[in-house]
């Protein structure tokens, strides 16, 4: 196995993927949980550079990796304008008590 | 060059993890700039000189400011609380999960070979059109999505003061939660 | 252009079902008036398949590596049978018109109603086995739908969901030798296995051999998954007519037909085919002639004579079996919804409420004696050809203990139908509700039906030719309609069978002699009415499936660290599985 920068990127790209996983097994306020699929967004967005990089076409990844960080802003926004209703109409933003809800 | 990548890579799980364990909200929005802002260069170390600048743009701007908004409206306790799967289990899944995928991927890594390519431009808007008018597409729904769920607070509220208030003034008979009762069968 | 009528004939009705819906409940007669046309679309359309019978694939669509290739073959087992869903549809809907008069919730009746005929046109016109599945889930979904209707009766809602269990246990064996099948082959076109069964491994055929029995087991109400047939009455007539008469049922005959040239050579299987349909054809015969609700004795008559054609398989007689099933579809759907006239007219179906109403409904009786005697096997009705051509392979190609009790089953065919027609029609009046005859919609249908009963016996000739030449791995031996009629007619057989039939009816006209006997057999009908125990068999069955769902339900906390809990644990099992598998 050729130890070049492109594993340590490879590397990042599993670590930050893993503390995502972590994060979303063990995060409880709502605001914190869209701050993990940030994270979790942006471990995808450097394994598709690192695959561009890795294949020779760079553009090709540039212009998907733009599709991701849209879509990844996207759902923050929509996630943060969610959380902040969430706690004006219920009150807290923990997610353990959001479950117990009813009808 | 290699510690280059190696710091890059340090300063960002560090990162990444004092996001998630920081109990100020503010905090960690910060560390998710701090982020942001380690992957731009890593990015552009990468040869994506145009995703790494947009990157640093939104990831590190636009997503801060809109986070540091949220929780000055939402509040800023969050609280440690006890999560609800075992600190243990979290921690010990995220590894395993982590060295599958590393035993299956490390091994696929070759050397960078550049090619000829088209530029950026063209294959964004030739190569991907779809993509991009996608891309437009979901930018108009999310603006409409966080219009129509921010505005929908302060009518909502209105309507809840003024069903409330009739119960004030009929007793417990009335209201909307008496109501629910008598409607189920 | 034989791909694009074998998909239309599948997608027209699910048109109607969408456009029946969309017309809302409000407009009832448009919603009449839109299922009756859709149907007999339908119903040409499936005609128009008939010149087209080859065995060539007419239309092929590829869905990916996993799911194989979609394919549609229009031989002549499914085109015929298609052309019975689709006929016998549009008569259903037809008698719907004025059966359902005034019901509410039209469009959900009509809309289940074409998606099921849609379903069960695909279901027969597929040669993958991964699609034959899915339509075959669909008509299960339809079927409980339907039975449960009228969702406000609990009888109804509980009859729904334990003819949806016990089906499902079919649906588990059939999607078990489906998989097999895949894995085996990497293909899950049925042509193709057909070809090649012999080269598998014989454990493995076995498995998919008494799987699949398992699931026509279930689907066509055999023993020991025969219960949930008469729990499905609750379903309304046309329904029970359409789908629990002539259709679905005939499902697991089907399969069982279809996929006859692979399995027969496995030791035992047949034998087993054998014992399934006579037990099943007795022991539902015995309960039909002691029960008191009228569509009940129709759902355990169809039992019975859906043994006949599972007896008529095992035996080794496709093109028998067949031709058994075009006869009772006929003459079954018309008895269900003779039988429909009279729960619409009366309000009840307790037979013995019943009784005399042969003066005040003459149409009725009409068309429902034909019936019975088609049932009954009297000569000249398609009954009597059909069940006499059974027997007869029966004969020669099963044991002989077999042939006895089958023919002691004729006996008993005769005597529960002659004593339902004496019930209903003839004898003294016993309730005293008000009574018409049978509305001009409900006589349209009805008539159709008779004069099928009269004639279908006589397209035996091209219908054997027809299954001949585009079956290419059954072995089937077919005779011209002439042929076959000189063959019955002369057979000692036909004239030992008839004995029985007539001793059948003797034994019901002097019923009051034989009363001694009665008394000596009254503990029979106390077990027969207990359904002999599986009724506490399927109960046990759709118990211990509620307390597990009921036990399940802990695991869907609806907390988000849970639910990502379980996303990892899955994802790192499944990784965890690649690599070890290499």
């Amino acid at each position: 196995m050729t130890f070049s920068p492109l594993t340590i990127a490879l590397l990042a790209i599993l670590v930050l993927l893993g503390i995502g996983l972590y994060g979303l097994l063990a995060v409880r306020n709502l605001i914190k949980i869209v701050i993990v699929l940030q994270i979790l967004g942006k471990s995808a967005l450097l394994a598709l550079i690192a695959a561009g990089n890795a294949s020779g076409q760079i553009n090709l990844g540039q212009s998907l990796a733009l599709t991701v960080i849209v879509a990844d802003t996207v759902v923050a926004a929509i996630g943060l304008a969610l959380a902040v209703q969430v706690r004006r109409q219920l009150g807290t933003l923990d997610a353990r008590e959001l479950g117990k809800l009813r009808g | 060059m290699m510690i280059l990548y190696g710091c890059l890579t340090l300063g960002m799980v560090a990162c990444a993890m004092l996001a998630i364990r920081s109990s100020r909200l503010v905090v960690s929005s910060l560390w998710l700039a701090a982020l942001s802002a380690l992957l731009a260069v890593l990015i552009y170390l990468l040869g994506a000189a145009r995703v790494a600048v947009i990157e640093l743009s939104v990831g590190a701007g636009l997503v801060t400011v809109l986070l540091v908004f949220a929780v000055g409206i939402a509040g800023d306790e969050a609280a440690a609380q006890k999560p609800l799967v075992p600190r243990l289990l979290s921690w010990g899944l995220g590894l395993v999960v982590l060295a599958l995928l590393g035993w299956f991927v490390l091994p696929l890594v070759a050397a960078p070979s550049p090619a000829s390519q088209p530029s950026l431009a063209s294959l964004l808007w030739e190569g991907r059109a779809l993509d991009v008018l996608i891309q437009v597409v979901l930018i108009f729904c999310g603006v409409l999505g966080v219009l129509g769920l921010l505005a929908s607070a302060v009518p909502v509220e209105a309507a809840k003061r003024e069903q409330a208030l009739p119960a004030l003034e009929d007793g417990p008979e009335s209201g909307p939660i008496a109501e629910q009762g008598r409607m189920q069968p | 252009m034989a791909g694009y009528l074998a998909l239309a004939v599948i997608f027209v009705p699910w048109l109607g079902a969408l456009a029946v819906w969309w017309a809302g409940d409000e407009r009832r007669l448009a919603q009449h008036a839109l299922a009756m046309v859709f149907a007999l679309v339908t119903a040409v359309l499936s005609l128009l398949l008939l010149p087209l019978v080859s065995a060539d694939t007419v239309l092929t669509l590829p869905a990916g590596r996993y799911f194989g290739d979609f394919t549609f073959v229009l031989d002549g087992l499914g085109v015929f049978l298609a052309i019975i869903a689709a006929g016998i549809g549009a008569l259903a809907v037809i008698f719907s018109v004025d059966y359902m008069e005034g019901e509410a919730q039209l469009g959900r009746y009509y809309s289940l109603i074409l998606l099921f005929i849609g379903a069960m046109i695909g279901l027969v016109l597929t040669d993958s086995l991964l699609l034959l599945f899915f339509f075959w889930e669909i008509t299960a979904f339809c079927s409980y739908a339907l039975i449960s209707f009228h969702n406000d009766d609990p009888k109804a809602v509980s009859g729904g969901i334990r003819a949806l269990i016990v089906t499902q246990v079919g649906g588990a064996g059939l999607l078990a030798g489906a998989l097999a099948i895949y894995g085996l082959f990497g293909s899950f076109q049925i042509g193709q296995f057909l070809a090649q069964a012999r080269v598998l491994p014989p454990e493995a055929l076995r498995l998919m051999a008494f799987g699949f029995l398992i699931a026509a087991a279930a689907k066509s109400a055999q023993v020991p998954f025969h219960t949930w047939l008469p729990d499905a009455m609750e379903a309304p007539t046309p329904v029970t007519a359409l789908i629990h008469a002539a259709t679905m049922v005939n499902a697991g005959v089907y399969l069982l037909a279809r996929f006859y040239p692979a399995f027969a050579p496995v030791p035992g299987w047949k034998l087993a085919v054998v014992v399934v349909g006579v037990v099943s054809a007795v022991l539902a015969a015995v309960m039909a002639a002691v029960t008191t609700d009228i569509k009940r004795v129709l759902a355990y008559s169809t039992i019975s004579q859906l043994g006949y054609m599972v007896y008529a398989i095992g035996a080794g007689g496709v093109f028998a079996s067949q031709f058994h099933l075009m006869s009772h579809a006929v003459f079954k759907a018309l008895l269900f919804l003779g039988a429909g006239a009279v729960i619409h007219a009366l309000g009840t179906r307790d037979l013995r409420q019943m009784g005399g109403l042969g003066r005040k409904m003459p149409f009725v009786r009409v068309v429902f004696v034909i019936g019975g005697l088609a049932l009954a096997g009297l000569p000249i009705l398609n009954g009597f050809w059909s069940k006499e051509l059974v027997l007869e392979t029966g004969l020669s190609g099963g044991p002989l203990w077999a042939y006895a009790l089958m023919l002691f089953c004729a006996g008993l065919t005769a005597l529960y139908t002659f004593r339902l027609v004496w019930l209903v029609f003839y004898g003294p009046r016993q309730g005293d509700q008000a009574v018409h005859d049978a509305p001009l919609a409900m006589r349209v249908s009805l008539t159709v039906l008779a004069l099928g009963t009269l004639t279908t016996w006589l397209v035996a000739g091209p219908f054997g030719a027809m299954l001949k030449r585009s079956l290419p791995f059954h072995t089937l031996d077919v005779v011209s309609t002439g042929q076959l009629v000189l063959t019955i007619l002369t057979s000692w057989s036909t004239w030992l069978a008839l004995s029985v039939v007539a001793l059948g009816l003797g034994a019901w006209w002097g019923r009051g002699r034989l009363i001694a006997v009665v008394v000596r057999l009254r503990f029979l009908a106390r077990a027969a009415a207990a359904d002999f125990g599986f009724a506490w068999l399927n109960a046990a069955i759709v118990r211990a499936v509620r307390s597990v769902s009921e036990g399940l339900s802990v695991a869907q906390t609806g907390q988000l660290n849970w639910n990502v809990l379980g996303i990892a644990g899955g994802l790192a099992i499944v990784l965890a599985l690649l690599l070890w598998g290499g």
